[in-house]
């Protein structure tokens, strides 16, 4: 009998245990769990306050949410979100390009089209128009709420390095050819890039050359077939970068700096110039944890920002034009049912995340450098020297032109990059390249 | 119960959970790459997706034809680390083993271990330190040049795989020597010494006594070669990443890209897989015949 009772004591109270933790769970299961796919530069100064500033808060302002958070950077993040895809599994909330790296989520209607959610809170006077253009984006809908308009060429002048080989920044490309011999007999390379990667070049030079030397609205033209890789506009512009590799310009050992690696050399006075994206002058400024910078304040005012000078050879349709993108964003996923509370948690997220008070703090930090909000007064920010030359960048061009990786597909765009790799190391001409590509788009065009 | 029928019971029992691994994380894998290869798959859910089609050879036809040429680029490629692994890594690696073993140096040991050193470092490690050191215009090999040539310029650009094959060669080769080294010692003294009493030289007792009693272990090696080869990646994916201009991928490499990169085509990706498990299957009956042919017996 004893035993009996001592048996019954036991197993209630495992019970009560077990009912314990079950209403504990209960109550935390209350909360809306949101997942949550983030691409977390770490190159960027003031990286690390991220967690506090933006995700922290978010969830001390929403108690009724829980984030569960993935933070992931460069190809990693590329692959998890593949797999993500592939799976069918996507996370509520992902960080997301308008097209590009990120096609399949937009070819693959993986992300709901945040247009109406938009419309309902009428947050269009907000932001730039076309930031909530669809058609700036690979689905043809607001896939992404984007948190920044992107120019994919800024031309970083070392005014310290030229003024001791007696050199005033070039405006046009007879000049900048001039200053070749000078730079070189004093050991500075002329531009510096990181193009061994397997875009930067296709999108932080060609893109802006390509629409000099085919004009604006080029690459509609051969989407809809009226032109062609191979016409001699752009064989032209292909030319246009052997002659860079050609006549010194541009190292043929570029093509072996990574993309990691270019930032330091710019900084440690390597090169007279250094061509980049805007987004990279966040990896220059002040870390306000360690005080410490890549290029220091003071030495920032050493530092002109503006596009390619002006190409003054025979056949350019444009020139003072740079090839400008909708930046990255977030989306949701398409598999949250519409007028849900999930829905409501997840649009919540995503206006914080692209709201006023988030990308003042990104621009302040160089994570943004030109942001798509209307709202937020550039003046009052507490900016270093590069990040208001970034911010002024629009001044420096007229036109803005396409960005490749933003108007074709991966298997346009990568023979593409890859022939422009190949011209630098001679292995393939102008024509040739041309044609490669021409015929990756028809293979591609084929398969559609 | 019959004892026959307790030793097929015991039999079933005893291979069943292997059986059901092996159908698991092996058979079903492949055989699901293969299907996959010959379908329309683009992402999303594979079981009950509607636009899932079988398309045929589709993807291994665009593969071979394919007009920026990648898959031969990476078949070509691979095929160099194949030759530089059976004919450099291999022959170097015995040469090495049976120097160490005829004990011609002092201190065989310390060179054992020294050969042997890079097998016990990962190679994306490897890798990281040889593109810092060696490869490219900033690499530290550079900068010392530069002090001597200050103009000095990077220039292997026209041959990149070449930084790559080296690599190859260096890191390999001593986990070869560790198994010759372990088979050389396995050979009875007393036959080769009764070859010296018998006026045998140096170079035939090598030719007539230790590689036909090796020849066995050369066929593993030239298999762990091959199999080794086929699959390289970590490496060159530090090193170069396959580039510049696709020039040093390999077909895993492509197979990754085409997975992975961009916009994903997973049906070329699993066919592209598909053809190396052919290759390699090939190249095996291919080193298998040869021994058969040339080798001796153990």
């Amino acid at each position: 009998m004893k035993q009996a009772k001592k048996t019954m004591i036991g197993i209630l109270m495992i019970l009560m245990l077990v009912l314990g933790f079950a209403a504990c769970k209960g109550k935390e299961s209350g909360k809306i769990e949101l997942t949550v796919l983030n691409y977390f530069d770490m190159t960027v100064a003031n990286a690390s306050d991220e967690i506090t500033v933006i995700w922290d808060q978010f969830e001390k302002d929403n108690p009724d949410i829980k984030l569960v958070r993935e933070d992931l950077f460069n190809e990693p993040f590329h692959n998890k979100t593949e797999s993500y895809a592939a799976s069918g599994q996507m996370p509520d909330v992902i960080y997301a390009w308008p097209s590009g790296r990120s096609t399949t989520l937009h070819s693959q209607r993986l992300l709901k089209d945040l247009g109406p959610l938009v419309q309902k809170d009428n947050l269009a006077p907000l932001y730039t128009p076309v930031a909530l253009d669809p058609s700036q984006q690979a689905s043809g809908y607001m896939g992404i709420l984007p948190q920044s308009m992107t120019a994919t060429n800024a031309f970083f002048v070392n005014l310290e390095v030229l003024r001791d080989c007696g050199l005033e920044p070039a405006k046009t490309y007879t000049e900048l050819k001039a200053q070749v011999p000078i730079l070189k007999a004093k050991g500075y390379e002329t531009i510096l890039m990181a193009n061994e990667d397997t875009w930067v070049m296709q999108s932080c030079l060609f893109s802006l050359v390509a629409g000099r030397f085919c004009g604006e609205g080029w690459e509609q033209k051969i989407l809809s077939g009226q032109a062609k890789f191979t016409d001699p506009d752009f064989v032209a512009a292909l030319n246009f970068i052997k002659t860079l590799y050609d006549d010194g310009i541009i190292n043929r050992t570029t093509i072996t700096t990574g993309y990691g690696d270019v930032v330091g050399l710019f900084a440690t006075n390597k090169g007279a110039y250094y061509i980049d994206g805007d987004w990279r002058v966040g990896a220059f400024i002040t870390d306000k944890s360690t005080g410490q910078a890549l290029i220091s304040p003071d030495k920032q005012k050493d530092i002109r920002i503006t596009v390619f000078p002006e190409i003054d050879i025979p056949g350019v349709k444009l020139n003072r034009s740079n090839s400008v993108v909708l930046g990255v964003g977030w989306g949701m996923s398409a598999s949250i049912p519409a007028g849900s509370a999930k829905e409501e948690a997840a649009w919540k997220l995503i206006k914080w995340l692209v709201g006023k008070d988030v990308l003042a703090w990104r621009v302040q930090t160089g994570g943004v450098p030109s942001p798509s909000r209307t709202d937020i007064d550039m003046g009052s920010l507490n900016l270093e020297p590069m990040q208001v030359a970034i911010a002024n960048l629009g001044k420096e061009y007229d036109k803005a032109t396409v960005v490749i990786d933003g108007a074709f597909d991966g298997p346009v765009y990568t023979p593409l990059n890859d022939g422009l790799q190949a011209i630098g190391m001679g292995s393939q001409t102008p024509q040739q390249v041309a044609a490669i590509t021409q015929a990756a788009f028809d293979a591609w065009k084929a398969s559609q | 119960m019959t004892s026959k029928t307790e030793e097929k019971i015991s039999y079933i029992a005893l291979i069943t959970p292997a059986l059901l691994i092996y159908l698991a994380v092996i058979a079903f894998p492949i055989v699901f790459s293969i299907l996959l290869s010959l379908t329309n798959y683009n992402g999303g859910k594979i079981f009950g997706n509607p636009n899932i089609k079988f398309v045929g050879f589709d993807s291994y036809i665009y593969m071979l034809t394919e007009p920026t040429r990648n898959f031969y680029m990476a078949l070509k490629n691979n095929m160099l680390i194949v030759a530089v692994s059976v004919f450099g890594q291999i022959p170097l690696g015995f040469i090495l083993a049976y120097i160490l073993n005829q004990k011609v140096v002092k201190g065989s040991n310390f060179f054992q271990t020294m050969i042997y050193l890079p097998n016990v470092i990962s190679p994306v490690i490897i890798g990281i330190l040889f593109k810092s050191f060696y490869y490219g215009q900033n690499s530290v090999f550079m900068e010392i040049i530069r002090k001597f040539k200050p103009n000095a310029e990077f220039s292997i650009l026209s041959q990149p795989m070449i930084p790559v094959l080296i690599v190859i060669l260096w890191m390999y080769t001593g986990f070869y020597v560790i198994i010759f080294l372990a088979n050389l010692q396995r050979i009875d003294s007393a036959i080769i010494e009764a070859a010296r009493i018998d006026g045998a030289n140096e170079r035939q007792i090598l030719a007539r006594i230790v590689l036909p009693a090796l020849s066995g272990v050369i066929v593993t090696c030239a298999i762990l070669a091959i199999s080794g080869s086929l699959k390289s990646f970590d490496l060159i994916y530090v090193m170069t990443g396959g580039g510049p201009a696709s020039q040093t991928r390999v077909l895993s490499l492509y197979m990754y890209f085409m997975a992975f990169m961009g916009a994903p085509n997973y049906p070329l990706a699993n066919a592209i897989s598909t053809v190396m498990v052919i290759i390699s299957f090939i190249l095996i009956i291919l080193t298998r015949r040869v021994e058969k042919i040339f080798g001796g017996k153990e």
